[in-house]
């Protein structure tokens, strides 16, 4: 039929039914953007980490995500549609969260780090932020609430135990000055206390060793001699306890100098020579002609030299040797004082360098020493810059103790 | 006549080694057990020296030292404090005295004459 042919009533029941398929697509078009953005929505909801909570106007809830049923351990037939706080057996019927829905949010459609502390019987006590978003769609005339919840409990837990390991650390410092203080002062009580009796204990037997106020007879001279050399002994631990102290808490300075490296040991060696003859034993000597002088405190590396080297005569037995190597390494001198005495078995290794050790054989027993003097040698060592090692075979296979001094130790006065 | 020398010290032991290596050295020793006799001592015989100790029960040996250097009579005696406080603070407390020395305890008796020495102009 041609178009001039229709009537008026079929030309506009055409229009109606032309302008129903355009109504029918327009509204098809919408339906599938509602669509759209429900499933956008719902993304959102399922893509957020922490618990989520929908609710209605009424406080039921309309959607919760899997991360809220996984962390507070409920299904979703207990959840959805029941009052919030019906949820878990009338678990969430706290009083913060009644708060902030029923005072705050009506007031306030957005509320960010509202904290609520809370017992739960199943997950146990949980400190949790919330964030609250309050939305109002006036086509539908419905209110819906947004619950994000974070669950800080731990955080929290880590951050209170930080502040106390904080308090604890301040505390641990103070406490510790207070030692240092109370052991610094108790050393110099000490050392003045255990002087005093010394003092005439050294002073007395010498003059009389000396025969100054008249003759002694043999034995009395001998048993002065010995309270003398008794006398020193003990003055010599009460030094080197001292040192040790003064090196341990970093107040031993070094007064350095330029010290003629090659005369001062040769100067050293001349007693150590006597005290060898004495025990018939040989000494070894090979100092290079071209030792260098060292920038060195010198009262603490003829210290050093004398503890090795005395050590060297003590623990080697009648008829050994004893020997001495200096020379310069590099940008060091280094000196090496050996023996072919007692030795030190492995496992003695390291104990000899913790004080007050001694190798303990029939031989040492019977020798004079404090055991410190090989402890505090490489510390002065140490204090200088440089190192202080020990080796030996075994017991019985002798012993060398190498040292190594900078030429340059810091500053030279 | 023999120089005066008066010490001070409260232990009557290094009272008495003193008193005997100065009298050997020639000395005529004059002896207090405390710093109050010390002074008054010192005012009385104005000795050429005085060995002294720091610690006293009635006061210091340094506090000791600033009563007698402010009197015209005593000021200009040497004083050398013979004392067992030998590490660094005890050092330190003395180093402001003028015309003092210091000897630590125990005493050298083989060089006490000579160190002594060394301290009289």
């Amino acid at each position: 039929m041609r178009d001039q042919d229709k009537t008026k009533e079929q030309r506009v029941a055409e229009k109606r039914v032309a302008e129903l398929v355009v109504s029918e697509a327009q509204h098809k078009r919408k339906e599938h953007r509602i669509q759209e953005a429900l499933e956008y929505a719902e993304s959102i909801i399922e893509t957020v980490r922490g618990p989520l909570l929908v609710l209605d106007s009424d406080l039921k809830v309309v959607r919760a995500n899997r991360s809220f049923y996984d962390f507070f351990k409920v299904t979703p037939e207990e959840t959805i549609g029941s009052f919030i706080y019906d949820l878990g057996n009338r678990q969430w019927d706290i009083p913060r969260l009644r708060t902030l829905l029923e005072d705050i949010l009506p007031k306030d459609n957005k509320i960010d780090d509202y904290e609520v502390e809370h017992e739960f019987s199943n997950i146990g006590h949980r400190i949790m932020l919330f964030n609250a978003r309050r939305i109002i769609q006036k086509e539908i005339a419905s209110r819906t609430i947004l619950l994000a919840i974070e669950d800080i409990t731990e955080r929290r837990e880590i951050e209170t135990g930080l502040g106390k390991a904080h308090e604890a650390l301040k505390e641990l410092a103070t406490e510790l000055k207070r030692t240092a203080k109370v052991k610094s002062e108790f050393l110099a009580n000490m050392s003045h206390e255990l002087r005093t009796p010394l003092n005439s204990v050294i002073g007395f037997s010498e003059v009389s060793y000396d025969e100054t106020f008249g003759t002694l007879n043999e034995k009395q001279k001998k048993y002065v001699n010995n309270i003398l050399t008794s006398g020193k002994h003990l003055l010599l631990l009460i030094n080197q306890i001292l040192d040790t102290a003064k090196v341990e808490a970093g107040k031993m300075n070094l007064a350095l100098s330029s010290l003629p490296m090659k005369s001062l040991l040769n100067e050293m060696l001349l007693p150590i020579e006597d005290m060898a003859g004495k025990k018939k034993l040989q000494m070894v000597l090979e100092i290079a002609e071209d030792l260098p002088d060292i920038g060195a405190d010198e009262l603490k590396v003829r210290e050093i030299n004398y503890n090795l080297l005395s050590n060297a005569v003590k623990f080697t037995p009648e008829g050994g040797t004893i020997g001495m190597r200096a020379k310069k390494a590099d940008s060091e001198i280094e000196i090496v004082v050996w023996d072919t005495g007692v030795g030190i078995a492995p496992e003695n290794m390291e104990k000899i360098f913790e004080g007050f050790f001694r190798v303990d054989t029939p031989y040492s027993r019977s020798t004079e020493g404090t055991g410190l003097g090989l402890p505090l040698s490489r510390k002065l060592a140490e204090l200088h810059g440089g190192k202080l090692s020990v080796e030996s075979e075994g017991l019985n296979k002798g012993a060398s103790v190498r040292f190594a001094l900078p030429i340059i130790s810091g500053k030279v006065e | 006549m023999k120089k005066k020398a008066l010490i001070v010290d409260d232990n009557a032991n290094n009272l008495m080694l003193e008193k005997d290596l100065s009298e050997i050295t020639g000395f005529e020793v004059f002896e207090a057990r405390n710093a109050a006799d010390g002074i008054a001592i010192a005012g009385r015989e104005k000795p050429y020296i005085i060995l002294m100790d720091v610690r006293f029960p009635d006061m210091r040996g340094t506090a000791a030292s600033r009563i007698l250097r402010q009197d015209k009579e005593t000021c200009d005696i040497p004083i050398v404090f013979v004392t067992s406080s030998v590490m660094a603070e005890g050092i330190e407390e003395i180093k402001n005295i003028t015309n003092t020395g210091f000897m630590g305890k125990p005493i050298n008796t083989r060089t006490f004459a000579k160190e002594i020495s060394q301290f009289i102009k």
